[in-house]
C-alpha cells in the first residue's frame, strides 16, 4: 500500500460516562452503569450518564452551549480533545460525523402541545397562537442531526469537506470510511471523525423499550468519541506519534465486537462502533476488524492495527490521549 | 478514473408529481406557494407554504407521507433507468427525522402513551434509505446523510465518489423532506427565517430581490439513478447527463447565518470545479441555493463572484417551489440536467428589484434559452455545511 494510502490515527478524544479516559477506567474494572432515579418507573432503570460535560476549553462564546443538544455537547468535547493532537491550520481538515437519535426535543415541545389541546384534541391554531410563548425558539436548530457537526466546525474552526450520517452504529464507521477516503483521494489533509449519541433520557429509554417489544434491553448510555486521522506520510512529516493504522480491507484481521464495552459505558448506539475503534488504541498490540450492523443495512467495517511500538498511547503521545 | 452518469431521475415537488410536470412549471415561472390547506394555520405567523399535492398511496409507505414521496420519485427514476439492484448497487439518501402528524403527537402526550415500534422506525432519518434499498433489492453500501438543506447534495456527492472509486456500479441517491407543520413553522418563524408575506404567498419567495424577507417551507423528494459510465453503456441504458464534480465545506461561522464574505460557498464551488477538472468559464449555469433570506443570498452571491470572475447565468428555483430542505439538492441537480438537455435555464421569479449586494447575471422572471455543457448546483445548510455539484452534458 502506498504511504499516502495508509491512514493512521494521531489523536483520540472521549467524552463518556467514565470520563475522558474510559479505557483506563475500564481496565480498572469501573462501570458507569447505575440506577437512575428518574427511570425507576420504567421496566429498565439503569443507564450510564455523563456527569459533567466541560466545554469551557472549546467554546468561543459560552452562551452557545444553550444552542447545543446533548449529543452536540458530547461530540464537541470529544472532538476538542482529539484535535489537540493537530498543530497546523484547520481550514482544510475534513469533518465527518456519525449521529443517531434525533437530538434536542426531549420533551421541549410538550408544554406547547399539551396546552394547545381542547377536549383531548390538538387545536393547531393554538400551537402558534396562545401557546406560542411556550415553544422554545431555538428548538428547530437543536433538532437537526447535523448541529453537532456545525458546533464542532464553529468552535474548533474546522472548515474542510464534511458530512453527517444518521443510521445507528453504522453511522460512525460510515463517517470513518468517508474520512479515510477523503485523505486517500487528496481532498483532505487530515480528518476529524466524530460519533455521538445519547439515549439516557426518560423518553429515549421509553422508545428503546418500545422498540424491544417486551424483550430486555441493554443499559443505555451516552458518549462522544473522536479520532484524528491523516496519511502516514503526513504524520511522518510533522513528527506526530502514530497511535494506530486503519484500513478498509479486512485481510486477516480478527473480529472485534463493538458491544464489548456496553457493560461499562452503556449502549451508545451511533457512538458504539467508533468507540470500539478508539478503545482499541491503548490496549494493543492488536490487529482487529470493527464491524457494525443495522437491521436491513449491510455491515460497515474498518480494520484497526496497533503495533507493539504504539500499543499504549500514553507512551506514544505527548502527555496522554488528550494531549 | 471511472466516470459517473445519470440514467434515471424522479421527483415529487410542490409544482407537480414527476420530472416533466415540475420542469414545465418551473420554466413557465409558476409558483406552487399557496395558503396552507392541510391543517388550520390561522394562528400561525406564517400561513402559507409550498405543499405537495400528495401522490397516490404506495403500498409500502405505511401511511407515511415522507415515504410516499420518496417511493413515488423512486418509481419514476426506475422507469427511466430500468431495474437496478444487487450487491453492486448502493443507496444514499439525504433525510432528516420523520415527524408524525402533530395531532397524533398531542394525543399521545394527553394519553401518556408512547409511539409504536413502526412509528419509531419511520421517524428514523434512515427510514427512506431502508425502504429504497428494500424496493430496489440494493444490497450494496447504504447510508443516510443528515446535513439539513445540504443533505441530498451531499448524498449525490457520496454516491458519485463511491462509484468513482469502484465500491459499487450503481447508486440510488437523492433526498426527501416533509416539514410543513405547525411546530416547524412556528419554530422557524420565531427564528425570523421565514417570509411573512401572508397577503401574497406566490410572491413570498424572491431570492436575490431587494424586498426578500425569508424563505418558504416546502416539501418533496428527488431521486437520481447514477452509475459507472461503462456499466450504463454495457446494459444499453439511456444516459441523461454526467456527474462530473463535487465539493463541500463547512462555514465555521454561525448556526443560522452565512459568512458575508461567502468563503464557505466559495470553498465548495472551487472544490467542485477542481474535482471536475474545469475552469470557471466552463460553467454555463448555476442553480443557486438562493433561499430568499436576507443573509444567505448576498453571502452566496459573494461566493459566486469570488469563484467566477466572468458573469455566469444564475437562478434560484426556490422562488417557484419553496425550500425543500433535505430534498432540495437532489431536485435542483435534476433541474440542472434538464437545463443542459433542453438548453433552457429556469428563472428566478419575483426578482423585480435585484439587490445590489447580489449583483449576478440573474435569469430573472422568464427562462433563458442558451446551450450549455456544464451546470453547477449549490446547497448550503443550516449549521454551515455547503455542497456543490457539477452536472455535464454526456459526450
Amino acid at each position: 500500500m502506498r504511504e499516502n494510502h495508509t491512514i493512521v490515527v494521531t489523536g483520540v478524544g472521549f467524552c463518556t460516562a467514565l470520563g475522558n479516559e474510559p479505557g483506563a477506567a475500564m481496565r480498572r474494572g469501573e462501570s458507569a452503569v447505575v440506577e437512575q432515579e428518574d427511570l425507576l418507573r420504567l421496566p429498565h432503570n439503569c443507564a450510564a450518564r455523563v456527569a459533567k460535560v466541560d466545554l469551557r476549553p472549546w467554546l468561543k462564546r459560552r452562551k452557545d452551549r444553550k444552542l447545543m443538544a446533548r449529543p452536540a455537547q458530547l461530540a464537541l468535547d470529544a472532538a476538542g480533545h482529539a484535535l489537540t493532537a493537530w498543530e497546523g491550520p484547520t481550514d482544510n481538515i475534513g469533518l465527518y460525523l456519525g449521529v443517531g437519535r434525533e437530538p434536542g426535543d426531549d420533551g421541549e415541545s410538550e408544554p406547547a402541545l399539551v396546552a394547545a389541546q381542547v377536549e383531548r384534541k390538538l387545536d393547531e391554531e393554538a400551537v402558534a397562537g396562545r401557546c406560542r410563548d411556550l415553544y422554545p425558539p431555538l428548538l428547530p436548530l437543536k433538532t437537526l442531526p447535523n448541529m453537532a457537526l456545525a458546533h464542532i466546525s464553529i468552535h474548533l474552526d474546522v472548515r474542510g469537506e464534511n458530512g453527517a450520517w444518521s443510521g445507528g452504529s453504522v453511522s460512525g464507521l460510515t463517517a470513518l470510511r468517508a474520512g479515510m477516503w477523503s485523505i486517500r483521494e487528496g481532498r483532505s489533509p487530515a480528518a476529524l471523525v466524530v460519533a455521538a449519541d445519547s439515549w439516557v433520557s426518560v423518553g429515549a429509554v421509553r422508545d428503546l423499550l418500545r422498540m424491544a417489544e417486551g424483550q430486555s434491553i441493554s443499559s443505555p448510555g451516552e458518549a462522544g468519541v473522536a479520532i484524528l486521522i491523516e496519511s502516514a506520510e503526513s504524520a511522518r512529516i510533522r513528527g506526530a506519534p502514530v497511535l494506530a493504522t486503519l484500513d478498509t480491507e479486512r485481510l486477516q484481521a480478527a473480529a472485534l465486537s463493538p458491544g464489548a464495552h456496553f457493560s461499562a459505558l452503556g449502549q451508545c448506539h451511533a457512538a458504539d462502533a467508533l468507540m470500539s475503534v478508539a478503545l482499541q488504541i491503548g490496549t494493543g498490540p492488536v490487529d482487529g476488524w470493527v464491524e457494525a450492523h443495522e437491521s436491513e443495512q449491510p455491515a460497515v467495517g474498518v480494520r484497526v492495527e496497533i503495533s507493539g511500538d504504539n500499543a499504549c498511547y500514553s507512551r506514544a503521545s505527548k502527555g496522554g490521549p488528550n494531549g | 478514473m471511472r466516470r459517473v452518469v445519470v440514467t434515471g431521475m424522479g421527483m415529487v415537488t410542490p409544482l407537480g408529481v414527476g420530472v416533466e410536470p415540475t420542469w414545465a412549471s418551473v420554466c413557465a415561472g409558476e409558483s406552487a406557494i399557496k395558503p396552507i390547506d392541510r391543517f388550520n394555520p390561522s394562528g400561525l405567523p406564517v400561513r402559507f407554504a409550498a405543499q405537495t399535492a400528495p401522490p397516490p398511496v404506495q403500498a409500502e409507505d405505511g401511511g407515511d407521507l415522507k415515504l410516499r414521496l420518496a417511493i413515488t420519485a423512486l418509481r419514476e427514476a426506475l422507469a427511466m433507468s430500468g431495474p437496478v439492484g444487487g450487491d453492486r448497487t448502493g443507496v444514499c439518501m439525504g433525510s432528516e427525522i420523520g415527524r408524525p402528524p402533530l395531532p397524533e403527537v398531542a394525543r399521545r402526550m394527553a394519553e401518556g402513551s408512547t409511539p409504536t415500534q413502526a412509528e419509531i422506525s419511520r421517524m428514523d432519518p434512515a427510514a427512506p434509505t431502508r425502504a429504497i434499498a428494500a424496493l430496489t433489492g440494493a444490497t450494496g453500501p447504504t447510508s443516510t446523510v443528515s446535513t439539513a438543506c445540504t443533505s441530498s447534495s451531499q448524498a449525490v456527492g457520496e454516491g458519485y465518489l463511491r462509484i468513482r472509486r469502484g465500491d459499487v456500479d450503481v447508486m440510488v441517491v437523492g433526498g426527501v423532506d416533509v416539514l410543513v407543520d405547525a411546530i416547524m413553522i412556528t419554530g422557524f418563524a420565531k427564528l425570523g427565517a421565514l417570509s411573512e408575506r401572508n397577503d401574497s404567498p406566490a410572491e413570498a419567495s424572491r431570492p436575490f430581490d431587494l424586498d426578500r424577507d425569508g424563505f418558504v417551507l416546502g416539501e418533496g423528494a428527488g431521486i437520481l439513478i447514477i452509475e459507472d459510465r461503462d456499466h450504463a453503456l454495457a446494459r444499453g441504458a439511456n444516459i441523461l447527463a454526467e456527474v462530473s464534480g463535487y465539493g463541500c465545506s463547512c462555514n465555521a461561522y454561525r448556526i443560522t447565518d452565512s459568512p458575508p464574505d461567502g468563503r464557505g460557498a466559495y470553498q465548495a464551488m472551487e472544490g467542485a470545479l477542481r474535482d471536475a477538472g474545469l475552469e470557471p468559464k466552463d460553467i454555463g449555469y448555476i442553480n443557486a441555493h438562493g433561499t430568499s433570506t436576507p443573509m444567505n443570498d448576498p453571502s452566496e452571491a459573494r461566493g459566486i463572484q469570488r469563484t467566477f470572475c466572468e458573469p455566469v447565468p444564475v437562478s434560484s428555483t426556490k422562488s417557484s417551489m419553496g425550500h425543500l430542505v433535505a430534498a432540495c439538492g437532489a431536485v435542483e441537480a435534476i433541474l440542472c440536467v434538464l437545463a443542459i438537455r433542453d438548453g433552457q435555464l429556469p428563472p428566478t421569479i419575483n426578482l423585480n428589484k435585484p439587490d445590489p449586494k447580489c449583483a449576478l447575471d440573474h435569469v430573472a422572471n422568464s427562462p433563458r434559452e442558451v446551450s450549455i455543457v456544464h451546470a453547477m448546483t449549490n446547497a448550503f445548510g443550516f449549521g454551515g455545511s455547503n455542497g456543490s455539484l457539477v452536472l455535464s452534458h454526456h459526450a
